[in-house]
Order: C-alpha cells, then structure tokens, then sequence
C-alpha cells in the first residue's frame, strides 16, 4: 500500500509532511534552541540569529515553543484517531453478523454520537474530570468513532452479500474465518482512508481546544496555544500567527493528501492506476528517449 | 475551527482510474488559503477614525455584569455598569473623596457612632415608587441579610437603620466615619424595594434611580438602555441610550471600537498600541487596582516566615509592570498603587527584588532548590502566573499552574495554598485594608491569621474623620500594620485602560469609577 501511495506525487508530499510533523513530535524538545519555557527581557523581539522567529510576550523562544509543543498535537491527534477506530470498526463489522438486536443497539448508539457536538462535549468533559488532553481526546475519539462504525459496516455488508461469501458459509466456513479471510481485506482500504482523514481531524481538534487554552496547563506550549497568544499582540507581531498556522495548516492538509492518495490506490482500480501509470511511463522510456550526448 | 463530523468523506467505493485532481485542487486551495490568513494578519490599524455612535453610548465591557441585583453581584469591578441602573446615598469625586448623590448631604452625631443621610426630596425609581428613607432602608437590610448578599461583610460596623421621611438615620456598632465613602456605588447602590420584592425578578429586571433605566436585557450578552427622565440629576447626563456589550476576545475590541461597532471599551495594555494607531482616544482612568500573591500561612511551607521572606525577595515587580502593563501600570508592594492616600511611603520598598538573599532564606530554611513544589491555583490562564512561576524557578521554587475552572469555591473557603488575585480596590480604604489582612477577609487567604496591631489600627482610622489633618497618617499606619501580614505578595497596578471615540467627551476622572455626568457625544 505504503509503495502504491508513494508512487503519486500526492502520496509522497503528505508522507514527507507527515515525517516531518512525526520527527518534531519525537526530536522537537531536543532540537528546541532555547528552553521553551525561559522568560527573558526582550519581549516581543523580532526574528534574528538568536530567535529565527523572535520572542512571545514574556520574551521567550517561538521556535523552541513551535517544536516543543509539537508532541501535544501529534499525540492528541493519533489519540482521537485510534480511539475511534477502535471503537468504531469492531461494532460496525460485527453488527453485520451478531443479529438484529446488536444491529439495531449500535445504530442507535451511533446516531446518538452524531447528534453531540464534539467540541463542546470535549469541554464539558474537562470541566467535569480537570483540565487535561488526554481526557478529552478520547472523548472526542468516541464522539467521532461513528465515521469508522458506517465504513466498516457499509463495507462489510457488501462482502457479506457476495456469492463467494455465502459459497464460503455454505460450504461449513466459520463467521470468524469469513472475516479474517474475506472481509477485513476489503474493509481495510477505507478505514485507512478515514484514518488518515481522522488524524487530520485531530489536529484540529487539539489545535481548537488548546486555541481556547483547554486540554493543557500554561505555560505547556502548543500549536493552538501559540496562535491563540499570537493575537493578543498582532500590533506588534502581525506576523507571528504565521508559523504555527501554517503548522497547522499543512499538517491537516497533508492528512487529507494522505487520505484521497490512499483512496486512489486501493481496491482493483487503484492497482488498475498504478499499472496504468507505469505503463504510460514504460512508453514514454521507449518512444521518447532521453537525450544523451551533446545536442544537434 | 474544528471540522465538522459531516465533512469526513466516506472513502469511495470505485475509486476513479483518473489522475488524483481532487488532490491538485486541494493544493491550490491550501495554498490561497495560506496567503489570504497572511494578509489578514498583516491588516492591522488604518488610519480611519472610529464611528461615532450619536448620542449612544456603545460601550463594551469586558467585565459583564453576571448579576443585576447589587446585592448579589457584591463589590466588585461590575459595579461600574450597575451604576447606569442605580444610584447611591453617595458618589466620589476626583480627590476619591464622597459627595452627595442621592443623599444631598449628611451629619455624624458627637459620639461618632451614627450618622443621619438627608435625602433628596422628589427621588423615585424608574418603576415609580418613590425613594425615601424607608427605601434606602430597605437596600441596607437586603445587604445586610438576603442569603445571597456579597456585601454584609462590608457592612458590619451598622447594626441597625431608621427611616424618617427622608432621613436614613444608620446605627453604627463603632465609632466608624467611613460610612459616607462606604455606602457609595460600590456597595449601596439602591433597588427599588418593590423590585426587590423579588430578588430573582429583580436579578433579570433592574430597578433603580440612576441616569439610565433598562429596556432590553440579554443575560450575559447585552443591555440596551435609555436616558432615565426622573434621575435627580439628568441635567448633566447628554447620552439618551446605551448600548453595553460584553466584549468579545480582547484582540478583537479595537477592531469593534474602529469600526463603530462600539465607541467606549476597556482595553487590553497589549491592544493600546493598536487603539491609538486606529485614532481612538486611550487614556488610563485612575483606579486603586492591585495585584498580589496570596499565601496560605496555615499551610507548609508558608507556616516558615523564611520561605514567605524568599517568596517576596524573589519577585520582581517590574517585569510584572514591564510585560503585562506595556509600562502603563506601576510596581507596587501595597494593596494599593502609590500616591493613594493610604498608601505608606515608610512601607515601600521594604522587600526589594534580591534572588540571592531569597535562595539564602530557603537554605536556611532548609530547603535545597527544586525541594519546594507548588501548585499555583488560578481561575484561567493568566499570563502573571507564568511571571509567577518563572521568578520563582529562579530561586529554586518550582511551580505548577493549575488552572482550576471552580477556583473561587477553594479560594474563599480559604483551602489553597498559593493563588492570585487582583482587586480593584474599594472606596473605602478602610474596607480595601480589612478585606485583605482582617480575620476573616475574603482576600486573606490564611484567614483567621491577623498581623499584630492591625484590628487597633484600622479602628483608629474608623475613629478618625477624612478630613482631619492626620487621617492620612492614621489610614498609613493601619497599612502598615497590614503588610506585616506574611499572606500576600502585592505585585502591581494593573491600568484601567480604555479607549473610546473621539466623538465622546472626556470623562470625570473619579478614581476606580466611570462617571457618564457631564459627558457627550458627537457635539
């Protein structure tokens, strides 16, 4: 899958973003200049050697506070995406073939998540439980799980109307060999998409929270948190918003390259693409050869 | 903004054999979006003055009134807004000093212990009723008594009141001639008694006597206002409606107060800069704002007077001033800014920024740096706990911020152990001392601690009337005896910042108030 992706110039600039993004998370403290969080006087500096993108309102480090409040945004993120993939494709998959009375329970359940507003229930949560990411992150990470209950659902369903399936049934196959050997291989193609699509989603979401200065403990640095200090001194630094919005900016679109370079590679078509590619660069090779030698 | 749930796509379940466009498009729309967030960034100020509003006053403000009945909404910097609604026995003037308001003059009696207000005649509220001695009477018990009162605390020293027509004859426990200066805006400001019938009613629906009367009120978001015909002074009040807001973000008042959306707001110090490029008026009403480092000595490791010592030799109040002021507020160590009347010369200074000496006072205290934690409870985020936490990590005092949402419950059960807080100050200087090292103040964090020789003190002062030649010696030396107090840190006056349109008049500088008397706008 990883190779189809990378052989789309969409796939291989969101990987690159996306390891990118992935490094800071791991190396973002280590690489920090400046302790993020030392105060010093020179507040509101503009960027120089010392600050390549100059000094918050107490004087400290943007750049050290940028790559250390990386791992909030990754962690927060991968969070959401992972609680709701748990959450949501085992239901949806067993929904199919656990009866009518567990089909009828997870539906019910799943429009109840779609009715409530993420957001404000991920604060409302942290006013219940104390201020704290990872709290609200799995909330958020339920609230969202519908999205991977329908795919995997509506995928499964498809398999399980197959002839071959029910030949399989038919024939003495047990439900759980069905699913590990039929199903799972096609609904993988489209949770991977909605994982992708979730983590972006994520990033938003931590970014949202910690804008609003919930999720993390001042003076913890966080991309959100960054912009959100940003703009109580634009007068003075219209341009200091910049940088961790465009951190966020092409994070999230790099999640959403990811996802519709994952949808255009997977299933019979997308293998149908690849080689189709591959083709018309084999025929490119051999009608237009590249130049060698001096030029006529 | 978050994603909404329904922009997740389904994945497609035949994927296209065609080049990925959706992904090129995608590009191109990150990109312009990138461009368009830098160049509104970079849109700041302009040149073009603010909108006038006419004769309407659209003020916001960021400390909404969360309550409309004064009695619950207690002493605090709402009362600025409340007193559109209601007017009070008395007013300051510029000197911070009472004059008349609804009271049109007043007598102490020679033992000092009652005091007789003599009513305007012809007073009524906006309901109609009129206002007289039994109404004012009214307001006094209702603060006194109602279970939801923020004021009895302040008005301890009156035990009982008598209404004669237009005298409110008031009772005093003590000898106590801050009476006048207490029964102003911020604690007596009066609602008609037939309003208050209904305290919840009367909470939603304000009913006063005072320059304006409401029309529309939207709890918590907005009040629409009008010129009240029947206040005693509507002569000298040139605004015919009001329209206040609750500020939004304090980044985006400037913007409201450029173009028209408002013409008066209270201003961030960081949004000053701003204002003035916009062409608004920004100017500093005085006040007697203060902030300080609460400690609770009844708790380790404040309990040691040495680690209370290095706490405050290891602040350094001007950075305070410096980074959350913009240089338009002061460094102070009192709980009021200097040049107030009850501010101690003698008393200043008394604990300079020396991080040294600070250290050496924990070694001796036997603390080795890093061995003291301690969780800095606050309300909200707040920029002076990171200044906080910063000067005291220079010592060797680690500091965690904890932001706690039902902050106010533990810190006036006087539960934690290390918190902030910033007061506005009070009209009586007596009551700012009491509030902070008395007892059972509300601000003093390590209640029932007093410093020695503070309660004889502030009943000196009591005793001592405000325009005696020594009130100011007597009012500092009861400050002084109250920053022996081991509880609380004082840092700096914040500014009360403003800005407004051109259009609108100057307003009287009364300390800590806002007084619309007088003011115009547009003429």
């Amino acid at each position: 899958m990883l190779r189809r992706v990378l052989s789309l110039p969409a796939g291989r600039i969101a990987v690159a973003i996306l390891t990118v993004v992935a490094l800071l998370a791991v190396l973002g403290p280590v690489l920090a200049p400046h302790d993020p969080l030392a105060t010093s006087a020179r507040t509101l500096a503009p960027g120089s050697g010392t600050h390549p993108l100059g000094t918050d309102y107490l004087g400290r480090d943007v750049l050290s506070r940028l790559l250390a409040g990386s791992r909030v945004s990754v962690l927060g993120s991968l969070e959401v995406a992972l609680t709701a993939l748990v959450v949501g494709v085992v239901p949806g998959i067993l929904s199919v073939y656990l009866g009518r009375a567990f089909e009828w329970v997870t539906l019910r359940v799943v429009d109840t998540l779609v009715a409530l507003p993420f957001l404000l229930f991920a604060v409302a949560v942290i006013a219940l439980l104390g201020n704290g990411i990872t709290q609200a992150m799995l909330v958020t990470g339920v609230l969202v799980s519908p999205l991977f209950y329908r795919v995997s659902r509506a995928a499964t369903l498809t398999v399980a109307r197959s002839q071959y399936v029910e030949a399989a049934l038919i024939a003495g196959a047990s439900v759980g060999w069905v699913v590990r050997r039929h199903v799972w291989v096609k609904v993988l193609p489209p949770i991977a998409v909605a994982l992708a699509q979730t983590i972006g989603v994520g990033f938003v979401i931590v970014s949202s929270l910690t804008f609003l200065g919930i999720g993390v403990q001042p003076p913890e640095p966080t991309w959100g948190g960054l912009l959100a200090s940003d703009l109580g001194y634009l007068s003075y630094q219209p341009w200091a918003p910049v940088a961790p919005a465009l951190l966020i900016m092409a994070t999230v679109w790099a999640c959403n390259l990811l996802a519709d370079a994952i949808r255009d590679v997977s299933g019979e078509a997308g293998r149908a693409l690849v080689a189709h590619r591959r083709l018309r660069a084999g025929r490119r090779g051999r009608t237009e050869p590249a130049p060698t030698g001096g030029a006529s | 903004m978050p994603v909404p749930f329904a922009s997740l796509r389904p994945a497609p379940s035949a994927p296209s054999a065609r080049p990925p466009r959706r992904t090129r498009l995608a590009a191109v729309s990150a990109v312009l979006a990138t461009a368009a967030a830098v160049t509104l960034t970079a849109c700041g100020g302009g040149e073009s003055a603010a909108g006038s509003g006419g004769d309407t006053l659209k003020w916001a403000t960021s400390s909404f009134p969360a309550h409309w009945d004064p009695v619950v909404g207690g002493s605090g910097a709402q009362f600025r807004e409340l007193a559109l609604v209601y007017a009070s026995l008395t007013r300051t003037d510029a000197t911070g000093k009472a004059v008349p308001d609804l009271a049109e003059s007043w007598h102490y009696n020679t033992a000092g212990d009652q005091v007789t207000f003599h009513l305007r005649s012809g007073l009524k509220f906006s309901d109609g009723t009129p206002l007289d001695a039994a109404a004012v009477k009214d307001a006094i018990l209702r603060a006194k008594t109602q279970k939801d009162s923020a004021l009895f605390g302040d008005l301890t020293s009156i035990t009982s009141v008598d209404a004669r027509g237009l005298d409110v004859i008031v009772h005093l426990g003590q000898v106590d001639y801050q009476i006048p200066q207490l029964l102003g805006e911020r604690v007596l400001q009066v609602a008609s008694p037939k309003a208050a019938a209904d305290p919840k009613k009367l909470d939603r629906s304000p009913v006063g006597a005072g320059p304006f009367t409401v029309t529309q009120l939207v709890p918590g978001t907005k009040v629409l206002l009008k010129k009240n015909p029947d206040y005693w002074d509507a002569k000298d009040i040139h605004i015919d409606t009001v329209e206040l807001t609750s500020a939004p973000d304090a980044a985006t008042v400037v913007s409201g107060l450029q173009t028209g959306v408002y013409n008066f707001a209270d201003i961030e110090p960081s949004q000053a800069s701003a204002a003035k490029k916009a062409g608004l008026d920004v100017f500093v009403q005085p006040g007697f704002n203060a902030e300080n480092i609460s400690l609770n000595v009844n708790k380790a490791p404040f309990d040691d007077s040495r680690v209370v010592d290095a706490v405050r030799y290891a602040v350094n109040r001007q950075e305070f001033v410096d980074k959350l002021t913009f240089s338009y507020g002061q460094a102070t160590d009192q709980p009021f800014p200097p040049g107030y009347v009850a501010y101690d010369p003698k008393s200043a200074d008394l604990y300079p920024y020396n991080p040294a000496k600070s250290r050496q006072l924990l070694a001796a205290a036997g603390y080795k740096p890093g061995q003291i934690k301690l969780s800095l409870v606050i309300p909200a985020a707040d920029p002076q706990a990171e200044i906080v936490q910063s000067q005291l990590a220079k010592v060797g005092i680690t500091v965690t911020i904890k932001v706690d949402k039902n902050w106010a419950t533990p810190f006036f059960a006087k539960d934690l152990t290390f918190s902030l807080y910033g007061t506005t100050g009070r009209d009586s200087a007596v009551q700012t001392l009491t509030a902070h090292f008395g007892p059972n103040g509300p601000l003093n964090l390590s209640t029932p601690y007093e410093p020695a020789g503070f309660e004889a003190a502030v009943a000196k002062v009591r005793r001592t009337r405000i325009d005696a030649p020594d009130y100011a010696s007597v009012l500092q030396a009861a400050t002084r005896a109250g920053l022996r107090s081991k509880a609380l840190v004082f840092t700096y006056s914040a500014p009360n910042l403003f800005a407004k349109s051109k259009a609108i008049s100057a307003l009287p500088k009364n300390p800590g108030h806002i007084d619309w008397t007088g003011v115009t706008i547009g003429r």
